[in-house]
Parts: structure tokens; sequence; C-alpha cells
């Protein structure tokens, strides 16, 4: 009953793993824990789901439940976390590369939109959807959604440019 | 798409790093889902178990409930002063003709008797209708007065008294 119930999850977790922390950690802002717990949670809640969805559409599912949940943990005030005495080790200035340190740049900039507006920049521009989906994804009508991404784009343009901007 | 928006895409496609599905992830996922299986049960047992301790608990307070309506409508058949419904039962086609008429208004019409109407004569049968188990007409004053009057109203069950 169970493998029965499983068909295909195992398979279908093991394709989309990578993506799918990829787009956890763009709607966190770059917060890694926190999107590996999202895809964790959003995973769980797609395995009870999956005999009815195993055969539509398992990934819109899964970027649905990801998005919202994204947007519920980001309303929480506290993660979890526990101060410690020491920090932990760091990568030093050597290690920083040229794209860690764009890719730094990106995530600290989507860290400061809202969280629909994250999603809705996260979801048009690298998941390429249409504005219809997006919509439906972040459970809202397409006029809004439209205007979350537009805002969203904005305020990364604005952040962006400020901060590409040389220090004298 | 302007520029900007082009570059967006870009640096959000470019650092897609491919992070493995390993045993480690495996393992945290199904043990999450073991969680998940097991706070549902728990909350699926526990939903019952409070449904059954609802309905245990209006079920012992039913009977409450019924005696507690019982006593208020028990005085009434004092004030019909006639027979005591246990023993009316042969003195209650007597009573049912001629003394209803006078006795039942009073009595009845403070209480319920009103949508049944308070015509006498023709109310004895609705009020004696609720008595049901005896056949008197005795108790019509006294039990047709507490429940069902309205109902029982158009079905009269014991022969018309014949004076």
């Amino acid at each position: 009953m169970q493998r029965f119930r499983a068909d295909g999850f195992d398979e279908f977790v093991a394709a989309r793993w990578s993506a799918l922390l990829h787009v956890a950690r763009l709607l966190t802002g770059g917060d890694r824990q926190r999107a590996e717990d999202l895809v964790q949670e959003s995973l769980v809640k797609l395995w009870f789901a999956w005999p009815k969805v195993a055969e539509q559409a398992p990934e819109a599912y899964v970027r649905q439940v990801l998005v919202r949940l994204a947007a519920r943990s980001a309303r929480r005030r506290w993660w979890g976390e526990r101060p410690v005495g020491e920090l932990p080790d760091r990568a030093g200035p050597g290690d920083v590369s040229a794209a860690v340190a764009e890719r730094s740049r990106l995530e600290a900039a989507l860290a400061l939109l809202t969280p629909r507006q994250r999603a809705a920049v996260v979801l048009r521009y690298y998941e390429d959807l249409p504005e219809g989906q997006v919509a439906q994804a972040l459970g809202c009508p397409v006029g809004t959604a439209r205007s979350h991404a537009s805002r969203g784009v904005a305020r990364l343009r604005e952040i962006l440019s400020d901060s590409a901007r040389p220090v004298k | 798409m302007d520029d900007f928006e082009h570059e967006l895409t870009r640096m959000m496609r470019e650092d897609r790093a491919h992070t493995p599905y390993g045993p480690g992830h495996r393992a945290r996922l199904y043990e999450g889902i073991r969680v998940r299986r097991r706070t549902r049960v728990l909350v699926r047992a526990g939903g019952s178990a409070l449904a059954v301790a609802g309905l245990s608990v209006g079920l012992a307070l039913l009977p409450h409930l019924g005696s507690g309506s019982a006593p208020a409508d028990l005085p009434l058949p004092a004030t019909g002063s006639t027979a005591p419904p246990h023993s009316g039962e042969p003195t209650a086609t007597v009573s049912g003709t001629a003394e209803p008429s006078t006795s039942l208004p009073p009595t009845g019409s403070t209480e319920s008797h009103t949508p049944g109407g308070s015509p006498s004569g023709t109310t004895e049968p609705a009020t004696t209708a609720p008595g049901s188990a005896d056949s008197g007409s005795v108790s019509p004053q006294t039990t047709g007065t507490e429940t069902s009057a309205p109902a029982y109203e158009g079905t009269p069950t014991y022969p018309p008294p014949s004076g």
C-alpha cells in the first residue's frame, strides 16, 4: 500500500530536489537552512497528496506549497535559532569569487523585498511562469500578482544599482 | 523585458549549483513524513475522542433536561382537580364530556393551549391525545397541556364522548 502510494515519488524528488532547493533559497533571500526546511516541509505535504497529484502536476503543486510556506515562514518572528558563544567557521575573504559575491548581492537584495514581492519576482523571472500561474501560486488575482512583481523589480533595481555604485 | 530584467533573470539562474539528493536528505524526508503521519493519526484520534466525550456528556445531560421540564408541567394537573392521571381512566370519559369544557380553558390556556385554540368542547381530544398511553381524558388536561396540543388537535384518539 505504502509502496503503491509512493510510486514515483522518490524519482520525482530526486529529479527536482536541486531545483526546488534553489527556488526555496531565492524565496528565503538566501537562507540555506530555511530553504531546506521549506523544501522538506513542502515535499512532506506532497507525499500525502501524491496519489491525487502524481498524474497531474506535482511540480506546480509543490511550487505552490513552497511559495505559501515561504510567505508564512517570513511572518514568523522566531526561527528556532539560539545564540552561541562562538561563531562557526566562515569563508574567508580570499574564498569569495565574483560569482559568490554576485549571488550574495542578489540574495541580500531579495531579502529586502516583502515575501509576496519576492515570490512574484522569483516565479516570474526565475521560473519564467506566465502571470496567471504566478497569481495562482500566490493565491491572488492576476493584477495583484503583476503589481507585486513590478514593485519587486523596481525595488531590486533600486537596491542593486545602489550596491553596484562604486565606493569612494 | 528591459536590460535590468534580463540581467536579473541571468543572475537568478546563473548560480544554480546542483545539489544532489542524498540518502541523508531522503532519510530526513521520510522521518518528516512519519512524524506528520503520526501527528495526523493523533489529531484524528483526539478529534474522535472529543466527539465521543461531547456526545456522552450530551446524552448524560439529556435526561436531566427532560426531568427539568417535567416538573414545570406537573403542577398543572393539580389545578385540574379532577383526578390523578392513573386512576382517572374510568372517570376520564365522564369528565371528558362535561368538565373539560369548564376546567380545561383555565388550566390549559395558561400554559400551552393557546396554539390549539381554546374552544372547550373541541379541544378535548386535542389535549387528551398526548397522554397517549392512557386513553383516559383526565390526563388530557395534564399531559395535553404539556407537550403537543397542536399536533394532536386533528387526531382524537378516543371516541368522542357521547354524553
